[in-house]
């Protein structure tokens, strides 16, 4: 049996080179695990790679807390993260409308980079779909606003993925920007990947993991690197074959090491992974 | 899902006087504050809620319109959490940190609330989590559904919601017929774009002051309620080219006495006069 995995393996999917030469523009998704402003207060490493990777002196973010409901402490954190002095920051509250940007497309749209944020990503979905957030969103993503998240703000850009924040691990599905599933907050022992694994034996496409700290960003539907705001956190592909799931951990470039050079997403080890 | 389909009306297994009487009461606009007229819309919550429940009814908010803020959930608990009752909130956004058996504990209820705030994101949220569903069937049993705002409106087939900046009309779960437009009062935009759709062919249906209300109990027509002088209920109909507004009949809910209240200032002039003794105070 020809077992597919691998970042290396992308059907379908241009390669890389081919965006330089048809001077496309490169459409990025930057998937974290767990991290950035939200969770890990005191290291920026990767709220500072998302916004370096805009390309832009003073980058246009904005940032969507539609999966907390739109929380107002967590939008205060954001624009603190976020301050003005490094970047031209806003956010969209759906739940308050009559406050913000009224045209959600053209603002959207001029933005540099969109951060989504944490909580509920099934009624991150909904909210998403009556307001037209999601169709928006696809037309960044080609247009090549940066699109990044942690948690419900990962999941969301899949078009599978495995939610543990409504009690029992489900599946369900996203936007599908990216062909693959996605599990967040991957740690060892956690009753998330268990269900991960258990959801890939019973036939749920192969997909990408990310712990922690870890950020699996994506060029196109390709995984370029896997960066870390810790040392030890570590991205990973996955992939049923048959009643086995094959777990690859994928070399990651630690993003507070300022003289490594960045990683490939190669194999760094390869395990068969049996749910418990 | 299950077997909610409407048993009950078609040769039910049920005997027919076992039928439970649906109720649902809209109000057009409240808080719960300690001001009279709150008051009063608390005190006829807690007795539908008894009515069904008993001494101690189980009363549940569902904040989803607001985006679950600990502002309505706060004020909801500070209204009920000293009464005889037992309060609870379903909070869709915050399951991470309290995961719960939506459908069992909605279905374990005397009384549902439902909050206001933007009436699109509360439909969408429901809808992701399948929750019209539980509700349609909370209500075939008997559980009181209330709600006021987007709340109210998510009952009946149409609302006018500003839930995108300006009034538009938007679709509710439709278990009540025709169509409500709340605030009617004090937002003279939303009540214009209202008798505008009417008009064009929204169905009919009522506007609600701040401090109205309509409560269904059964099939019938509704009973208008006011807890404030003034505040009125609506019958908004197209007629023979023109929309009618014809304020309904309403029957007066008188503020209870603040008797928690009193309680309070009471025991805080007792600390006040015993620190005054003792020298603490000027």
């Amino acid at each position: 049996m020809a077992a597919k995995f691998g970042p290396l393996d992308n059907d379908g999917a241009p390669r890389r080179g081919h965006y330089w030469v048809m001077k496309t523009i490169p459409r990025q998704i930057v998937a974290f695990g767990g991290g950035g402003f939200s969770m890990e207060s005191g290291n920026p490493l990767l709220d500072d790679y998302v916004l370096g990777l805009t390309e832009a002196e003073r980058p246009r973010v904005c940032f969507l807390p539609s999966a907390s409901g739109d929380a107002d402490h967590y939008i205060v954190r954001f624009y603190r993260a976020f301050s003005a002095h490094r970047c031209e920051p806003s956010h969209i509250s759906l739940f308050r409308r009559e406050q913000g940007p009224s045209d959600l497309r053209r603002h959207l749209l001029s933005q540099d980079l969109i951060y989504v944020g944490g909580g509920s990503v099934i009624s991150l979905l909904g909210v998403w779909r009556a307001h037209g957030i999601d169709a928006i969103l696809r037309e960044a993503w080609e247009a090549g606003v940066v699109l990044c998240g942690l948690s419900a703000g990962s999941l969301c850009w899949f078009a599978e993925a495995v939610t543990g924040f409504h009690g029992e691990p489900k599946r369900l599905e996203g936007l599908g920007l990216l062909p693959f599933s996605n599990c967040v907050h991957y740690e060892r022992g956690s009753q998330r990947r268990d269900a991960y694994l258990n959801f890939l034996r019973e036939g749920m496409r192969g997909g990408y993991a990310a712990e922690d700290g870890a950020a699996l960003h994506f060029t196109g539907h390709e995984l370029s690197r896997v960066v870390a705001s810790r040392p030890e956190a570590r991205g990973y592909r996955l992939d049923g074959s048959g009643q086995r799931v094959v777990e690859m951990r994928i070399a990651t470039t630690f993003l507070g090491d300022r003289g490594s050079a960045p990683a490939a997403p190669l194999p760094e080890a390869l395990s068969t992974a049996v749910p418990a | 899902m299950g077997p909610a389909g409407g048993s009950g009306e078609h040769g039910s297994p049920q005997p027919a006087t076992a039928t439970p009487v649906r109720r649902i009461l809209a109000l057009g606009g409240h808080d719960f504050s300690s001001r009279p007229p709150d008051r009063a819309v608390s005190e006829l919550l807690l007795r539908l809620a008894a009515e069904r429940g008993g001494e101690r009814p189980r009363i549940c908010i569902l904040p989803t319109a607001s985006g679950d803020t600990s502002e309505q959930i706060g004020r909801f608990y500070a209204a009920f959490g000293e009464r005889s009752c037992e309060p609870s909130d379903v909070s869709l956004f915050r399951l991470g940190r309290r995961p719960m058996a939506l459908r069992d504990h909605l279905l374990d209820q005397d009384l549902i609330y439902v909050g206001g705030g933007s009436m699109v994101n509360l439909l969408a949220v429901w809808e992701a989590h399948d929750i019209a569903s539980i509700l349609s069937l909370a209500w075939r049993r008997g559980i009181v559904l209330a709600g006021q705002s987007a709340g109210a409106m998510c009952w009946f087939e149409a609302g006018v919601t500003k839930s995108s900046g300006k009034p538009l009309v938007a679709a509710g779960l439709g278990l009540l017929p025709g169509s409500l437009c709340v605030h009617y009062n004090n937002e003279p935009e939303r009540r214009a774009t209202y008798l505008e759709a009417v008009g064009e062919g929204m169905p009919s249906g009522y506007g609600l002051d701040d401090y109205a209300g309509l409560l269904w109990e059964g099939e019938d027509a509704p009973s208008a309620l006011t807890a404030r002088r003034g505040a009125r209920a609506y019958r908004v109909c197209a007629r023979e080219g023109t929309v009618a507004e014809s304020p309904l009949p309403a029957r007066f809910l008188p503020a209870p006495a603040p008797a928690a209240l009193r309680e309070d200032i009471a025991e805080f002039r007792r600390i006040k006069t015993m620190r005054r003794r003792a020298g603490w105070l000027g």
